[in-house]
């Protein structure tokens, strides 16, 4: 098919779970897609608002992409769950990009919100396809497309986490790296997904992860069933999704399943602020025995190296609770474990 | 059982009112001060809102003096505000702090009512039928005492700028507020409205002065409570400001009634409406009105804006981001304060004076 010309997806927020689905709708329209490559440095961060680091990498990478494209994609997210919402900043998003790119460039801003039923996504992407000049039968036929080679995906995600750099962990046909040996440690990395695997964010914490011998789990292993139990007898829902699946895998992976828990979060998030309030009060409350937490609080200023002796000093306490751990099975004691806190900013 | 409330400006006049006429005991927390802003910072975390901070610290102020009930207003999405009371519980239950929660629900619906109903079981045994009775009079009793501080404000507002002695205006305003908050009947109230009206109105006044018109925008909490922006308002009409603001607290009790949703013509549609221009959805909160006020006042002639948020409020970060841009279209001068727990009442003073100069020279050019 010849080619129509070019869309510019800013590797940014959202980019970071729903890539396999955008980019294949626009391939199958006969769009090119470009991505941008990101910040790399500090100096080239573009300070246009006042905001967490995640927002202003958005603002980043859609400048440098305004000029080599023809649309920018940058959805407004208002939901992408079909009761609860994410942050307001998503929704001023692609009013903030318009802004800070001057007006030059056309941007695909159809809003996304699921909590309008099931076939709202498929709606917003028909009138994307619309806009983009596909007829309705095109756009349909790409969108099914796109949702079977999102749902491939995610089903090899668990997988892909621990054999893929994460640059790559979201490019489609990769080889992945032959299966490891197990890791002796399971550690839970929670926070958004742009937290997790924006290197830009977190100075490719994963890689530094796994070269400590740690395995990666995240929220994605949980259903939604799991991560609902830990949060249903709240005495107020918390209405982000966002912060639902972090307040519930949090509580569910630091009683069960992992030898450790980090949870990633960027200066300035509102909803990580608030609720990592929440959970360490609550622990604290209820007296809950806990595996180790590591909370991590990241923003531009953020060097690799601290990052490094935080995790390698977090490896050996998760170390030392396990050989304790052990050793009071053995003497069958019951089995207690403290709760550790580090908090590094 | 003992009732306490959050201080939000005026707003313990209000509360205080209904506890009063209805007879149900409260404890009116302390006036917020340094101590009720340390408290609040020492027991949440750098990123947590400033509204936040300071009404954990009324509360636990409160609770030490011996209350026991707390009642909050409640709030919806997307703003973190909803939340407050979900993680202030925790917080407070943490520090060993005993109380019992009642959250007036923001929006009318039946699962709110449900949940209301549960809270308030063993609360309403605690009432006596006298307390149930004069309730919905107390709540026309502290209406009406709001109403009437709002008036009051507002005249302060446009008399300040003009008032030959510095500081009078909040003196006498002070005097006329305690005079309203003291008033017991219906009749003492309006007495107390027109004895403070007069008042203000007698303060000397030098009446050739033509004053700037700047409008106060921004996160309501920290447009509302003088404590949150160290007097943005006073100040800047000690130095020949006539300020204008649309968030007052009944604005915002209507607004969760729905009741200026009929009226259309109504100010926040209005400024709604306008900020379509520069924002495509309903941010939340504050956001939209923000920036659509900026823009009318701008259309309208004024020669300001003050718009004020607390550090790493959500929804009014994007639109202070916007507002940069709407000063540029818009030629008006825009000032952003963001407000958290630092001593920064002499920064301010000292960012208004400039602000106010500028103003000046702008008016000297035209």
């Amino acid at each position: 098919m010849e080619e129509k010309g070019r869309i510019g997806i800013p590797r940014a927020l959202m980019f970071y779970r729903y890539l396999p689905l955008w980019r294949p709708f626009f391939e199958r329209l006969g769009w090119r897609v470009k991505i941008s490559d990101g910040a790399r440095q500090k100096e080239k961060i573009i300070y246009f608002e006042d905001s967490c680091l995640p927002m202003k990498l958005l603002v980043t990478h859609a400048v440098q992409l305004k000029d080599k494209v023809d649309h920018l994609f940058i959805p407004r997210l208002v939901s992408i769950h079909r009761t609860y919402i994410m942050c307001p900043k998503f929704r001023g998003a692609p009013d903030i990009v318009r802004l800070a790119t001057e007006g030059n460039v056309s941007i695909l801003d159809e809003t996304i919100d699921l909590r309008k039923g099931g076939m709202s996504l498929l709606q917003t992407f028909l009138r994307i396809g619309e806009k983009l000049g596909a007829s309705r039968q095109e756009s349909k036929r790409a969108f099914r497309e796109a949702e079977k080679s999102f749902s491939k995906f995610q089903k090899d995600w668990v997988d892909r986490i621990n054999r893929l750099p994460t640059a790559q962990l979201f490019e489609m046909d990769v080889p992945m790296s032959p299966v490891r040996k197990k890791a002796p440690f399971r550690i839970a990395f929670i926070g958004h997904p742009y937290n997790l695997f924006d290197t830009d964010i977190n100075k490719d914490l994963l890689a530094l992860a796994k070269s400590l011998q740690m395995e990666i789990v995240t929220s994605d292993l949980l259903s939604e069933k799991e991560i609902d139990r830990e949060v249903s007898d709240l005495s107020k829902e918390i209405y982000w999704s966002s912060g639902r699946e972090i307040v519930g895998s949090l509580f569910h992976f630091l009683s069960d399943g992992v030898d450790g828990v980090v949870f990633l979060t960027s200066f300035k998030c509102g909803i990580d602020a608030l609720l990592q309030e929440f959970i360490k009060r609550r622990l604290k409350v209820q007296g809950r025995a806990s595996v180790p937490l590591l909370i991590l609080s990241l923003d531009e200023h953020t060097g690799r190296e601290g990052l490094t002796t935080r995790l390698e000093a977090f490896r050996d306490v998760v170390e030392e609770q396990k050989k304790l751990q052990s050793s009071n099975v053995a003497r069958s004691d019951e089995p207690k474990v403290n709760q550790v806190q580090i908090n590094y900013k | 059982m003992k009732v306490t409330f959050p201080r939000l400006g005026s707003m313990h006049i209000f509360c205080k009112a209904i506890a009063e006429t209805a007879g149900i005991p409260y404890i009116l927390p302390p006036e917020t001060s340094r101590k009720t802003l340390t408290l609040g910072v020492l027991h949440s975390n750098e990123c947590i809102c400033l509204p936040f901070k300071i009404i954990l610290g009324n509360f636990i102020e409160a609770l030490q003096m011996g209350a026991d009930t707390i009642v909050m207003v409640g709030s919806g999405p997307p703003c973190r505000l909803g939340l407050y009371d979900l993680v202030q519980k925790v917080i407070l239950e943490d520090m060993g702090l005993h109380y019992r929660w009642l959250t007036i629900p923001p929006r009318f619906s039946w699962k709110a009512l449900w949940k209301n109903h549960e809270e308030t079981k063993d609360l309403r045994k605690e009432l006596s039928a006298r307390n149930v009775l004069f309730f919905p009079y107390g709540l026309w009793m502290g209406w009406k005492k709001m109403m009437a501080c709002e008036a009051l404000e507002r005249l302060a507002m446009k008399v300040r700028p003009m008032e030959l002695k510095k500081g009078e205006t909040q003196k006498r305003l002070k005097k006329a507020l305690s005079l309203v908050d003291e008033a017991k009947t219906q009749k003492t109230v309006e007495e107390a409205i027109q004895n403070g009206k007069t008042l203000l109105q007698e303060m000397e006044q030098d009446r050739s002065r033509i004053p700037f018109r700047v409008a106060i925008v921004g996160e309501l909490y920290t447009v509302m409570d003088p404590h949150i922006n160290r007097g943005v308002e006073q100040k800047l009409g000690e130095l020949g400001v006539e300020v204008t603001r649309t968030s007052w607290f009944s604005t915002h009790i209507l607004r969760s009634l729905r009741k200026n949703k009929a009226d259309r013509a109504s100010e926040r549609v209005r400024f709604f409406e306008a900020s379509k221009a520069y924002l495509g959805y309903d941010v939340g909160a504050e956001c939209n009105i923000s920036i659509g006020e900026a823009i009318l006042r701008a259309q309208e002639g004024y020669d300001g804006i003050v718009h004020l948020m607390p550090f790493a409020c959500m929804p009014e970060t994007t639109a202070s981001g916007i507002l940069t841009k709407v000063g540029r279209d818009r030629d008006i001068p825009i000032l952003t304060l963001i407000l958290d727990e630092q001593e920064i009442e002499g920064r301010i003073q000292t960012l208004l004076e400039a602000f106010v100069e500028m103003l000046e020279w702008k008016r000297k050019a035209a």
